[in-house]
Formats: C-alpha cells, structure tokens, sequence
C-alpha cells in the first residue's frame, strides 16, 4: 500500500510539472519586437504606469509598427519584490524570449535583474530606480531613464545649504531609496562643508508614530528636517512634525517618493513648504510637459501625473526611437543578434529633449556617466495639501556626468 | 490511508524476504529519482528549469512547515523567518567569510537549526493563536534586524552571493542548479517519510492531538516539540541557503513576509496538514498556480485568498485528506466484500 | 513495597484536595480507591502520574526511588501507565497507533537512525506492529486495529485505553474509573479483561471506580478517601461495615441509587 503510494504521488508530482511544460510558452511570432515591463503596480497609480508605458509602445501597432514591425508588450508585477521580479525577468528571457526589458520601480528589485540581463544579455532600461549603485555595477546593458539619488541628493543638499541653513536632521524608514537619500545627503553635507547630521533616526516602514524623534528634533531645533521614506511615511512624518510644534521655518524636505499624488492627499496642509528632488513636475509650463499632462489627465483620470509617470513615458518613447534606429531582423534565430542591436541602438541616442528637465544622453561604455542619462533634477515645493494639492518649481539643476560617483 | 502503511495485521509482508523487502521500500525512490532526473529534457525552457528549482525548493519549505505544524501541530507564523536566517546566514557564510557553497549550505542549515530551536521554546507555554502570535513576532523581528543591519545588506538587498562551484565551474545555470537542488529536495521528502512513519512521527502526533496524554505515556513533549521546530528549520535553512546562492545571487528582507508565510500556510493546507504527502503536493500546486496566474496579477491575492477559504470550509484535510478517503473508502469496500464472500 | 506514598498533599488555592495521605502497595496488589465525588481520588493520580505537584513534605517512592519531582513523561518511563477519566485517546491516529504510542518508552532506535530511514528501523517497526496486534487481541479490538480510534464506540475506547496503558509494559497500571458509562455486559467483560492481563504480565493495579461490584470483586484491599484524606482501608467485606465509611456516603447525595444499594446490600 505504501509503496503503491509513493509511486503514484511521485507520478503525480511528475504529471504536474509536465503539465507546466506544456503551457503556451514561448510565443515567438517572428517579425514582432517583444517587450517584457515589470513593473511594482498594486500601489496607487502603479497599474497606471504600467498600463501607459503598455499603451504608447502598442500605439505603433496602429500605424504599422516601426518601421513595419510590430510590438509586443507584456506586463507583470513585481510587488517590490525581488523574488517576484526575478521570476518575471527569467520569464520574459527565456519564456516571452523578449527582446528587451523595462524594470523596475523599487531599487531592490531593478538590482538583481541588473545581474540577470547583464548574464543573458538582454538589454534593460530602468524607468525609476533611482539607487546609484544600479549603474555602477557594470553593465552594458543598462540604461537608467530615472535621475539618479547620487543627482538628487545634491539639488536638496546644495539648495537647502546655501538657502536655510546646515543643520540637518534626519528622520527615515529603512526602505532602499530613503536609505541612500539619507546617506547622499549627509555625504554632501560632510564632504562639502564637514557638517556632521544634528540628529538621525532610522524606523520601520511599518511604523506609524514618528513623534518621539520628532520631539528630539524639535528640542534640536535644526534647520532642516529630511525626511526619507515611502509614501505613507513621509505623509505621516510631515504632519506630526507639526503636530508635535516644529515650527514652519524649518525646512522640510524628503525623498523623491513624496512626489507621488497621495503624499499631499495623506498628509494635507502639512505637506505646504515641503520641498522633494524629482526629474518632472506637472507643473511644468514647457508645451511639450502641458500636452503630456493633459494627456494623462484625459486618458488615466489622473489630475497631476508625477515623475514616475513622466519617467515611464519618456522610457516608452526612448524605446520607440531606439527601435527606429536599431536594425532587427527579428526571427528565432536572430535573437541575440536583435537584443544587441537594440542596446547599441539604445547607447546611441544623444540629446533626447523630452519631459525631462535636460537633455537625457546615453553612451556606450558601461559606466555611470554614460548610463545615467537623465542628469537635471528639480526642485519642487508644495504650495498647498489636500486633493487639489498645488506645487511649483524651486529651482532646476543639472550635473556633468561625474557628479557624485566615488573618487578613484 | 492515513500514515500508517501496511492493510489490516502488519503481517502482509511477513512472508516477504528480506531482501526484496529492500528493493521494495527503495524501488519508488530510486524511480522517482530518475524520473526527476530525466524531468529537464522534458520542459522546453530555461524559464521551466528555473520554475521546477522554485518549486523544489517550495517543496523543502512546505515539508518542514507540514513537519512542525501539521504532525506536531504546533501553529507557527515564523516559518518563513527561518528561511531568511538559513538564506542570510549562507549568504555571510559564502560572500563574508569565503566559504564555499557546500560549506555554506549545511553550516547554514545547522545554524537555522539551532535558531529553530531557540524559537520552539515559546511553545513549551503556549499554544495555538498565542503561539502563532509570538511566532510571527520572532519572524517579523528577524526581517527587521535584516532590514537595519548594513552587514548584510540592509533593506538595500544582499547582492553578489556567490553561486555554487562545482569542479571549478560556477553552477549559475538553472538546470545545473536543478542538479543540486532537486537531490537534496528529494532526500529532503525521503527523511521527512522516514521521520515520521516512525516513532518520532507517532509522537508528534501524539503531543499534537493531547499532550497530557502524551506525556502519560512517555513521551518527553518539551523534546519533541523542540525536536519539531528543530528538524522544520532544517528544512526551512536549507531551502533559504538554496534560494540564497540561486542565481542572480540576491536577497532581500521583502521576499520574506507574511504574505509569503501565507503562501507557505497555503500549500501546506491545501496539500493536507499532518498528511506525509501534504507539503510535496501543495507546494507543487501552489506554485504553478502560482505561475501561471503570474499574467492576472491584479486577481492574485484574491484567487488565493478564495482557495484557502474554500479549502478549509469543504476540504479541510486537504488534497491528501481527500485521497485519504479515496483509499479508506475503497479498503472498506474491500473488506466488506471479503466479509460477503466468506458468508 | 512498590509504591509508598507518605504525607502527600495537595492545595489548590485555599481548596485542601488531598491531605496528608499514606498509601503502601505491595507488588501484585490489586487496589481500589473509593469515595464521593470530589474526595481527591484522581487528583491522588494526578499527583503520583506526576501531573500535578505535590506539596512539600510529601514523598512518592516507586520501586525504591523518590519520584515526586519528576516530569509525567519521566515517571511513565518508570513503569507507571494510567488511564483517564475522560480517556484522552488520541482519535486522530488508528487504533493501532494508540498502541504503538504507549509503546514509546521502550522504543530502541534513536532519532538521527529513524531519520535516514535504517533498516533496523522498520523491521523493529514491523516486530512492533505483530506485538501491538498481539496485545490489541488481548483487548479485544483486532478487526478495528486500521480504523481512526475516533469511530470507536466509548466502550471500545475504554478497552483502547486500556490496551494503551498496557503497551507501555508497566509495572504499576492505574486506572481512573475504568467502567464509567459501561453497560453491565461491558463492565463484566473489562473487569475480565483487566484481571486476566494482571495475572498474564504480573501487574500491580490501582483502580478508582465508582461502580462498586467492581471494586468489592476485583481488589484484595479497598482504601477510602474522603474530603481528601483516607478514613479507612482494608478488604472489602471489612470496609462495607467501617461506620465512617458509610456516614461518609451518607453525607453525599442520599438519590445515588447505587450508593442506597450498597447499603442496602452492606
């Protein structure tokens, strides 16, 4: 009886996995470019950046195709996790056998697919990590839309000296791109004018009651209060800042991710003087970024698209002038050849003017002045919370290449 | 069926010699065995070979969650800590110390053992939600030292765990990972099959069902329980130094949250709590499913949210309880008839 | 002497549940424990099975060593099986497994050798199993051996629990009203039962039993507990006539029918 058993479980468990096998797989139309997008989506606004930077790539489908052939697009989640996000890069390689890959939102995930495309040698561009240390790893194959912290972190830190003050204290959850905001700015701050931190705290994302720190900090009475964390911690930071009675002079500012449409929605008036790095504002008054917000506000109900959304946009677009460029062939065997094709089509474009503050320029060496193309950052303030949140540009500032990358 | 193996008296295979009774008792493996073997030729990708490693190193997890929760029903959340502890410990063994992987993965295995240990003594005073709370407790605890300690990556993410080194090649390959991975997953299921249908398996069952009665009739139930968590985190190391040294080489304190603790819990329910095969058959279910569910991301949580559901209102015992039954029912009908013909 | 209990107490909160009791078993005793409801009989199991701890100053000797302070597990390992009030089979395992569990304290492989599956392991396994059947026979539940003990009917589960107790090889066998809930047919058949597996392994048995014919038929000696102390030991015939013992009885709920029988009788 036992015996019987074993075998017929192990037959079982063999049945199975054949029965995964036999799974329409590898779907290689030939003639079709093939896009894998993973993406962080169930957040608010993340199917949306998923879904548009979807829709302009099937756009071309419309009218033919680039230069008549067609793309493919197929979206997934990564839920910020690098488990899952691997899972969809191995499948987009080896199963979609797409021809290149966009990805991904959190830092955490984009890193180990650096590894992967840079081993498969498929091209990836990254619409918004923005962890330095992405492009420093060496690979050919990445290409980075997002502005890099090592950019960010200067634009706050430069502005925020010369304008408040150099006293700084930092409050943040242990989530990767708060972690590296913080540490950039102090580095500046300590590298530029040997100032060490007023005060530092590092909490949980999970947390909800920052006003023990925030006492401190009060009781420091710093210049500047920065603020690293994900959405809802940097909603909550904010207003308990002023819960607690940090008086409005002091500066506030925090990490690219304040943003996103919910942190004024969450944190209401208490997000008015709050000051965050970005690469686009919907406030932008360029022709080119008022078409681009009309659009998103026509097409995906959303009132003041964000960077990430500019970013995912102007990734679809780069990737569309690549694929114009690039020669393919586009059969089963020409693979290889068309994910090379596509990277050197990628490293060549120069001078790109779009939603981005400055020009964004690639380069084929794999080094991170070459693939940080994105190189302008702004600095934007709120001016009021709630819904109808309203901001603008404080100032706007680009770097050369080298800025910030350690000193050999 | 349940666990127990011989039909009615234990004396069927007393006629049997010896011999034959060994090649009997190791025929299926040694089959299966060269089934899982040839199974590579058998998927058309690499994107395959990388699901059935997944899936095989699901199997080791679920197996040792089924071992301390479903045969010693010690209800516990922090399963998918120790597989942080197994996959970070391995991973300092191998990038920071410079330990090969066949060092790093029993030297890990061993460590989340002890951890295991250390996690199964709130157990010797509570019990189910209580236990489960300070289980998941521990387990939330160990992902947030990860996520603020610098040595290991902080929430930033450990990169550049070594793979494994095989004669001087480097195993990155999924199929050659495959190689290493599916041994050990199925030595795994062979010692959890000899574990317990022996007396430890008795025993734990024993102090699942009563402990009082247990200890009644000599079962020491501090020790088994121990035992339990222990051998459970054996597994649980195992599967995290595997998942630790697969390429790309990356972890990160996300991948080791409730929700994937909840996945775990999935596959060891839907398989059958306390069913020796319970583990295997769910984590293999799961994960398909899992998979080829991947394109419908959006119904994700809800498709598993309805399973578990649905699976503990109708089929409580899970896929094993219902085969169980199958088995039950057609023994009945056997006896029944012999009953009719010797009448 | 294989027990001596001397001085054993046992409080619980201001309630004296046993006090100062003495007992001394001889080997090849047969012993019954009677007395009204609430009179500390099976809290005198529960404190020499080692559930509870005793107070201070008490002593339990078993074959010549203190075990007092001892885990549960630890004393059964000793030779001390008993069974429950309420039973506490385990319903989810087979009728056989209930055995092979009582078996446990004789098991001769070790863990790590059960882990990597030895073949010493199962042909123990497999002797185990002809044994545990052999017993099963003894309590007369063969046909049932694959079944989940759970189905068994409470008369079966009263023979299963004895079959348990009897797995574990002890030398001093405790049984916590073995007939309770019986039929008369059932109660002959188990008191049967029990005296034919003490006199086939030698057993010592201590029974507390509310059904009376079994005591005064089955037990050399009768010790009476009341309020937690003993007011009178002897053999049966003697202790129908000790005047504390039937006020005692007395004292209790006069509707008892089979107490007014017993007096009647006595």
């Amino acid at each position: 009886m036992r015996i019987l058993s074993v075998g017929k479980c192990l037959l079982f468990a063999s049945a199975m996995v054949l029965a995964l096998s036999v799974v329409p797989g590898s779907a290689s139309a030939q003639g079709t470019v093939r896009i894998g997008v993973t993406l962080r989506m169930l957040i608010e606004n993340g199917f949306k950046y998923g879904q548009m930077t979807a829709d302009e790539l099937n756009e071309v489908n419309k009218s033919g195709g680039i230069n008549g052939q067609k793309i493919e697009v197929i979206l997934l989640d990564d839920e910020c996790k690098p488990d899952k996000g691997v899972a969809n890069a191995n499948r987009f390689i080896h199963q979609n056998k797409v021809h290149l890959i966009i990805g991904s939102t959190c830092s955490s995930v984009t890193l180990p697919l650096v590894d992967i495309v840079t081993k498969e040698e498929v091209p990836e561009i990254v619409p918004h990590s923005t962890n330095s240390s992405i492009t420093q790893k060496g690979s050919a194959w990445v290409f980075r839309t997002s502005v890099s912290e090592r950019y960010y972190a200067a634009v706050h830190a430069k502005y925020l000296a010369e304008n408040a003050g150099k006293k700084v204290a930092y409050l943040f959850t242990n989530d990767g791109a708060a972690i590296s905001f913080v540490r950039d700015y102090k580095k500046y701050m300590q590298e530029t004018y040997n100032v060490e931190p007023a005060y530092e705290a590092q909490m949980q994302e999970t947390d909800l009651d920052f006003r023990a720190h925030l006492l401190k900090i009060k009781s420091l009475n710093p210049d500047v209060l920065a603020i690293g964390g994900q959405i809802d911690a940097i909603a909550r930071i904010a207003q308990q800042s002023y819960e607690i009675g940090i008086p409005a002079k002091v500066r506030r500012v925090s990490a690219s991710a304040a943003s996103n449409a919910p942190v004024p929605e969450l944190a209401g008036d208490a997000v008015k003087g709050l000051i965050f790095a970005a690469a686009f504002s919907c406030t932008d008054e360029r022709e080119i970024a008022k078409k681009f917000v009309k659009m998103v506000q026509e097409k995906y109900k959303v009132r003041c698209p964000d960077h990430d959304f500019s970013q995912a946009y102007e990734t679809a677009q780069i990737v569309k002038l690549a694929l114009s460029k690039a020669k393919l062939k586009l059969t089963d065997a020409s693979l290889a050849e068309d994910r090379k094709a596509i990277r050197d089509a990628l490293a060549s474009i120069q001078n790109y003017q779009g939603l981005a503050s400055g020009p964004i320029n690639f380069c084929a060496d794999p080094t991170p002045q070459c693939r940080d193309g994105n190189r302008t950052g702004i600095l934007v303030e709120y001016t009021k919370g709630g819904k109808d949140y309203e901001m603008r540009v404080l100032a706007r500032v680009g770097f050369d290449p080298d800025f910030g990358l350690p000193k050999k | 069926m349940k666990d127990t193996s011989t039909p009615t008296g234990g004396t069927a295979q007393q006629g049997v010699p010896a011999g034959s009774r060994f090649s009997r008792r190791h025929l299926p493996w040694l089959a299966g065995f060269v089934a899982l073997l040839l199974l590579p030729w058998a998927t058309p990708n690499a994107y395959h070979h990388y699901i059935l490693n997944i899936i095989l190193i699901n199997v080791i997890l679920a197996v040792g969650l089924n071992i301390v929760k479903g045969f010693a029903g010690q209800v516990t959340v922090g399963h998918i800590a120790l597989a942080a502890v197994g996959a970070y410990a391995s991973a300092v063994f191998a990038a920071k110390f410079g330990l090969p992987f066949w060092v790093a993965l029993p030297a890990a295995t061993l460590f989340t053992g002890m951890i295991g240990a250390l996690v199964g003594i709130p157990s010797f005073r509570l019990e189910g939600a209580y236990l489960a709370l300070a289980t998941l407790g521990l387990a939330e605890s160990v992902r947030v030292f990860i996520g603020v300690t610098d040595y290991i990556g902080a929430a930033i993410g450990f990169s550049d765990i070594p793979p494994p080194y095989f004669f001087g090649r480097s195993v990155v390959d999924h199929v050659a990972y495959y190689y290493i991975v599916m041994p050990l997953a199925l030595v795994g299921i062979y010692f959890s099959f000899c574990i317990l249908r022996s007396d430890i398996g008795r025993s734990f069952k024993a102090l699942r069902e009563d402990p009082l009665a247990a200890a009644a009739c000599g079962v020491n139930v501090r020790k088994y329980k121990l035992l339990a968590f222990t051998i459970s985190a054996l597994y649980a190391g195992c599967a995290g130094s595997l998942q630790a040294h697969m390429a790309p080489g990356f972890l990160h304190p996300n991948s080791y949250t409730i929700t994937e603790m909840v996945t775990l819990l999935l596959m060891v329910v839907l398989g059958g709590l306390g069913h020796i095969w319970g583990g295997v058959v769910g984590a293999v279910i799961v994960t398909i499913i899992y998979d080829l569910t991947r394109d419908y991301y959006q119904y994700q949580m809800a498709i598993f949210g309805t399973v578990i559901v649905l699976t503990v209102l109708y089929m409580p015992r899970g896929i094993g309880g219902l085969i169980d039954n199958y088995f039950a029912t057609r023994r009945f009908v056997a006896i029944r008839k012999a009953k009719a013909n010797a009448a | 002497m294989l027990l001596e209990v001397k001085a054993l107490s046992k409080r619980f909160g201001g309630l004296v549940a046993v006090n100062n009791v003495d007992l001394v078993i001889r080997e090849g005793e047969v012993r019954g424990i009677i007395g009204p409801n609430g009179s500390g009989k099976s809290t005198l199991f529960n404190l020499i099975s080692g559930v509870y701890q005793a107070e201070p100053g008490g002593q339990i000797v078993f074959a010549g060593e203190d075990i007092a302070a001892l885990q549960p597990h630890e004393i059964a390992r000793r030779g001390v099986a008993r069974t429950f009030q309420l039973l506490r089979i385990f319903t989810q395992m087979t009728v056989l497994e209930n055995l092979l569990i009582g078996y446990h304290p004789h098991i001769v492989y070790s863990s790590a050798v059960a882990a990597i599956g030895a073949a010493k392991v199962w042909a123990e396994e497999r002797r185990l199993r002809d044994e545990m059947m052999e017993l099963l026979g003894y309590v007369g539940l063969t046909e049932y051996a694959e079944m989940p003990a759970g189905e068994l009917s409470i008369g079966q589960r009263r023979l299963l629990a004895l079959g348990r107790a009897m797995a574990m090889r002890p030398k001093l066998l405790m049984l916590d009203e073995p007939a309770a809930g019986l039929s008369p047919v059932n109660v002959d058949k188990l008191l049967t039962t029990v005296l034919e597996l003490k006199k086939r392994f030698g057993l010592t048995v201590i029974v507390i039993e509310h059904i009376l014919k079994v005591v005064m038929e089955s037990c050399e000696t009768v010790t009476v507990l009341e309020h937690g102390e003993k007011i009178a030991e002897g053999a049966p015939a003697a202790i129908k006539n000790d005047h504390r013992v039937i006020e005692a009885y007395l004292g209790k709920e006069m509707d008892d029918a089979e107490v007014r029988a017993f007096l009647k009788a006595s």
